[in-house]
């Protein structure tokens, strides 16, 4: 009994001593512990066996292994810039747009103002911010998003 | 120090070209790692075909979520701990698609039941010794010959493989010491006890 629990503890000793640092005392009681103890000695000259072996092994992968994974993130690369892109150009063309509207109501305020002082009428304010105003800067925007499309090779 | 500099530069480096998804940067971790990545995920799954795409996979993941490495942790740990998940995540798929029995929660549990088909490991056996391990090995849980794969081939440490595994350190030791234990029958006279 007294000798299976000696085991035990010499074993994981033996163990912890394979698998991660052990301290300079236990090394030397393990040591001593072994020289005296033929099966711990087997023990020990297994794992070593057993670890030794398992370095032994040796994966390669297929040859063009990595020149197809190097093809195949090139292409993704790709892929995902040109998503990058459109998803740019929308989002510069929706705020272009926002832009186009609230400066349009701007505008538009400014000018209802001034026509009040010059005696002009509503409708011909009205008017002459969607002539002037709000149907340019919206065609600029549509033409920018055309013009970088085509740049880009996605109109 | 100036070793942890160097080595901090180094991830530095692989963090900033990932985020920019720099081709030549990817090219060259390829090139570093991909034999890695593939005896790893073998060792996850015991299929060759299998590991191959999933090593694939593996590296479009790394493109797509290059941005969330940050450069404080070994490139290859990261990389690892990629691969493991997608592994699992391949493993429940394939086990729902064949089955409709009901899959564990635990993701660990997915790789319990994951050997199946020709062995890799015998391909690969250089030694004699390493011949009598092959066939232990193709019967251990892949759990094991995981965390025995980081520690005596990677040579990772004990706070690197658990870091990888997402697990604690102590499980990682009892890990090893399992599989251990289960590979020394190999050696041991009549030695035919079964895998973990």
């Amino acid at each position: 009994m007294i000798r299976l629990e000696c085991d035990k503890r010499f074993r994981e000793l033996i163990d912890r001593s394979f698998v991660e640092e052990v301290s300079e005392g236990e090394r030397r009681l393990m040591h001593d512990h072994i020289r005296d103890c033929d099966g711990c000695k087997r023990y020990v000259e297994l794992t070593g066996r057993t670890i030794r072996g398992l370095r032994e092994f040796t994966f390669t992968s297929e040859p063009d292994s990595s020149a197809q994974v190097r093809e195949i993130l090139a292409h993704h690369t790709e892929t995902m810039r040109q998503h990058n892109v459109r998803f740019k150009i929308w989002a510069a063309f929706a705020v272009a747009l926002s832009m186009s509207f609230i400066g349009s109501a701007l505008v538009y305020q400014m000018v209802k103002y001034l026509a009040v002082r010059t005696h002009f009428d509503a409708a011909q304010v009205q008017a002459g911010v969607l002539v002037f105003w709000l149907l340019p800067s919206f065609c600029s925007a549509l033409c920018l998003l055309a013009a970088r499309g085509e740049n880009r090779g996605i109109a | 120090m100036t070793l942890n500099t160097t080595a901090e530069t180094e991830t530095a480096k692989i963090a900033r070209g990932l985020r920019e998804r720099d081709m030549e940067l990817l090219a060259d971790l390829v090139e570093r790692s991909q034999r890695r990545l593939v005896r790893y995920l073998l060792y996850l799954i015991g299929r060759r075909d299998y590991a191959e795409d999933l090593a694939q996979e593996t590296w479009i993941r790394v493109l797509q979520r290059g941005s969330q490495y940050n450069g404080r942790q070994r490139f290859d740990l990261w990389l690892f701990a990629i691969a493991r998940n997608l592994a699992i995540d391949y493993l429940r798929k394939k086990r729902k698609a064949v089955q409709t029995a009901s899959l564990p929660d635990d993701r660990d549990e997915i790789l319990l039941v994951s050997s199946s088909g020709p062995s890799p490991f015998e391909a690969a056996a250089r030694s004699e010794d390493a011949i009598r391990l092959a066939g232990q090995l193709q019967i251990l849980s892949p759990l094991y010959r995981e965390a025995l794969l980081l520690r005596f081939q990677e040579d990772l440490s004990l706070a690197e493989i658990a870091q990888v595994l997402g697990a604690p350190v102590t499980t990682v030791t009892s890990r090893i010491y399992r599989g251990l234990a289960a590979l020394r029958s190999a050696f041991e006279e009549g030695g035919d006890s079964p895998g973990v």
